[in-house]
C-alpha cells in the first residue's frame, strides 16, 4: 500500500515558494484534491512553528517528523540558507524522505543559483515539475 | 518562418552542481568587478550611495554562495551556533572566494553583539584606486554584502559595515534576539 | 566538521564561482535598472569595451606574442592565448568568410553562463554581450576596428555557442577614443 504525499518549500517569509503533490495512483483522480490541497497548506503552516524551534536544536538538515496532525505526519529539512521543506504524509518512510528531501534541495540550489531568480519568490519550473514527480516515484512509494 | 520546432533547451537542473574548484584569472575578475563600481558610481550621487549599492550586489552573490558551500560538503548539516557560523565565513567562504581565511576574526570588548573580520589587504580593495576626492570609499563593501547575505540567509540578522581600519575591517553587528538565541542554542 | 579546502591557493587566480556571481549580478542589475533589452545588451557591450581597452596591456604583457600578419593568425591568438588566459576555455575558431574577414568562436562552454537560465520574455538578452564588447575594445587597441555579435548562444536553446567577429579596417595611428 502506497502512501500520499504533500511536499512544500517554505520561505523566509512563510510563503510557500514551490508544492508538489504525490498521490498512490488510486487518488490521483479524486475530485476533491483541491480541497486537499487547501487542507495541508493549512496543517503545513501550524507545522511551521515547531520546525522552528526544532531547527536550533540540531545541526542537522533533517528533523525527521516534527508534528502530527490527524492521519498526517509532517517531516521536515531545513536547508543551510532557512528555507525550510516540508512533507505531509500518512505513512511512515523516513528514509525515503530523507533522500526526496535532500536530492530535492540540490535541485532547488542549482535552480536558485540562477541570477535571474529572485529569492523566496515562487519555483515556476517545468524540470523542477519533473525532478519532483521523477524524485517522487523513486523515494517516495513506500 | 517562426520557427516551428520547440528548439529543446537544456536545464540548469540538468547540469552538474558546481564543484567550486574552477578558477579564472585574477585580472578578469578584477577588470570585471571596475566596472561594476563605474556602473554603479554612474546611478548614484555619494559615496554612501555607492557603498550601499555595492552592498546591494553582494547580497546578489552571498545569497547564492551560501547553500552551495553547505551543500558541497554533502553532510547535510547546518550551522546553528553564532561562533561557528562566523568561522565558517572566516574559513570556508573566504577560502572559496578568494584561496586563504580572512586574516583575523575579534569580538569587541565592550559590545557582545559586534565582530570584526580584519583582511589587511582586500582582494577586491586591490585593483580599485580610489580617487582623491572620495578617499572614504571602501569598495570591499561588495563583501560586506555577501557576509551580510550569508548570516542574513541563515538566520543570523546582522549589519555589515566596512571599515579603513587595520587595513579593511567589517564590523559584523548581530540583532540582539541572535545573542539571545544563541545563549539557549547547544552546539550538539 | 572536516573541511576541505576547495582551491588551488594561486593569487593570480579567483574563484570562477566569485566571478561568475558578480557578473550575474551587474546583469541582473541592468536588467532592472533599464526597461529595454537593447539597452542593456549595448550597456553590457559597452561595460566590455572598457574592459577590452585595458585588458590588452595585460595580455601583451604576459603573452608575449607578436605582431599578427593576419586575420587568421589574430583568430588564433585570441582563441588559443587570449580566451585561455582570461577566461580558462579555448573556443573553436571556425566558419571562416570566403573573403577571409569574418570569423566564428565557437564555445562549447561558457564560464560566464555557468548557472543561468533566461527567464521566460527575455529571450532577446544577449546575456553575455559583454565578450563581444571585450573582443572590440582590445582589438581596437591593436588598431583593427571590428564588428563582434553573437549568432548563436547555448542560453536560447543553440548547439553552440557562436560568437562572430568581422574584420571592418586597419586604424592608422589612431588614438584609440575612449566610449563615453
Amino acid at each position: 500500500m502506497s502512501g500520499s504525499y504533500y511536499f512544500v518549500i517554505v520561505g523566509h517569509h512563510d510563503n510557500p515558494v514551490y508544492e508538489m503533490e504525490y498521490l498512490p495512483p488510486s487518488k490521483a483522480n479524486d475530485p476533491k484534491k483541491d480541497d486537499h490541497r487547501h487542507l495541508n497548506q493549512f496543517i503545513a503552516h501550524a507545522a511551521l512553528d515547531l520546525v522552528d524551534e526544532q531547527m536550533w536544536m540540531t545541526g542537522n538538515m533533517y528533523l525527521k517528523i516534527v508534528d502530527k496532525f490527524n492521519e498526517w505526519f509532517v517531516s521536515a529539512f531545513v536547508t543551510a540558507g532557512r528555507m525550510r521543506f516540508l512533507m505531509l504524509h500518512d505513512t511512515k518512510n523516513e528514509d525515503g524522505i530523507r533522500n526526496f528531501f535532500q536530492e530535492m534541495y540540490e535541485a532547488y540550489v542549482k535552480y536558485a543559483m540562477n541570477p535571474f531568480y529572485e529569492p523566496n519568490t515562487p519555483v515556476k519550473s517545468a524540470a523542477m515539475d519533473k525532478k519532483a514527480q521523477t524524485l517522487g516515484k523513486k523515494y517516495l512509494t513506500g | 518562418m517562426a520557427s516551428i520546432l520547440q528548439r529543446q533547451k537544456s536545464s540548469i537542473l540538468d547540469r552538474p552542481l558546481s564543484k567550486g574548484k574552477a578558477e579564472v584569472n585574477l585580472s578578469t575578475f578584477a577588470l570585471l568587478f571596475s566596472e561594476m563600481v563605474q556602473y554603479c558610481q554612474s546611478r548614484v550621487y555619494t559615496v554612501p550611495e555607492l557603498q550601499n549599492k555595492l552592498t546591494e550586489m553582494g547580497h546578489h552573490v552571498g545569497v547564492r554562495m551560501l547553500d552551495i558551500l553547505f551543500l558541497r560538503e554533502r553532510t547535510f548539516k547546518r550551522e546553528v551556533k553564532l561562533l561557528n557560523m562566523l568561522l565558517f565565513i572566516k574559513t570556508n567562504l573566504w577560502k572559496t572566494l578568494f584561496g586563504k581565511e580572512a586574516d583575523k576574526l575579534e569580538h569587541a570588548n565592550d559590545d557582545e553583539r559586534t565582530y570584526y573580520i580584519i583582511e589587511k589587504e582586500p582582494l577586491l580593495n586591490k585593483f580599485i584606486s580610489v580617487p582623491k576626492d572620495k578617499s572614504s570609499l571602501n569598495c570591499a563593501s561588495f563583501m560586506a554584502g555577501i557576509i551580510e547575505a550569508v548570516l542574513n540567509g541563515c538566520n543570523f540578522p546582522a549589519k555589515v559595515t566596512t571599515h579603513w581600519h587595520k587595513g579593511t575591517t567589517f564590523m559584523i553587528k548581530f540583532d540582539e534576539s541572535v545573542i539571545a538565541r544563541d545563549k539557549t542554542v547547544d552546539g550538539r | 566538521m572536516s573541511r576541505q579546502t576547495v582551491r588551488s591557493g594561486d593569487p593570480r587566480k579567483v574563484s570562477a564561482e566569485l566571478f561568475t556571481l558578480t557578473y550575474g549580478a551587474l546583469v541582473s542589475q541592468l536588467v532592472k535598472d533599464y526597461e529595454n533589452v537593447d539597452e542593456v545588451n549595448k550597456q553590457l557591450d559597452k561595460l566590455g569595451y572598457n574592459m577590452g581597452i585595458r585588458l590588452i596591456e595585460d595580455f601583451l604583457a604576459r603573452s608575449n606574442v607578436g605582431r599578427c600578419h593576419d586575420l587568421r593568425e589574430t583568430a588564433d591568438v585570441i582563441a588559443k592565448v587570449g580566451f585561455k588566459m582570461f577566461l580558462g576555455i579555448v573556443p573553436t575558431v571556425s566558419n571562416w568568410s570566403p573573403s577571409g574577414d569574418e570569423f566564428s568562436l565557437l564555445l562549447d562552454n561558457n564560464p560566464l553562463t555557468d548557472f543561468v537560465e533566461l527567464p521566460e520574455g527575455q529571450s532577446n538578452l544577449e546575456y553575455s554581450s559583454i565578450l563581444c564588447g571585450v573582443l572590440r575594445g582590445a582589438l581596437e587597441m591593436v588598431q583593427m576596428e571590428v564588428n563582434v555579435w553573437f549568432v548563436q548562444d547555448q542560453l536560447k536553446g543553440d548547439n553552440t555557442t557562436e560568437i562572430r567577429v568581422k574584420f571592418i579596417r586597419r586604424l592608422e595611428d589612431a588614438v584609440p577614443v575612449g566610449e563615453d
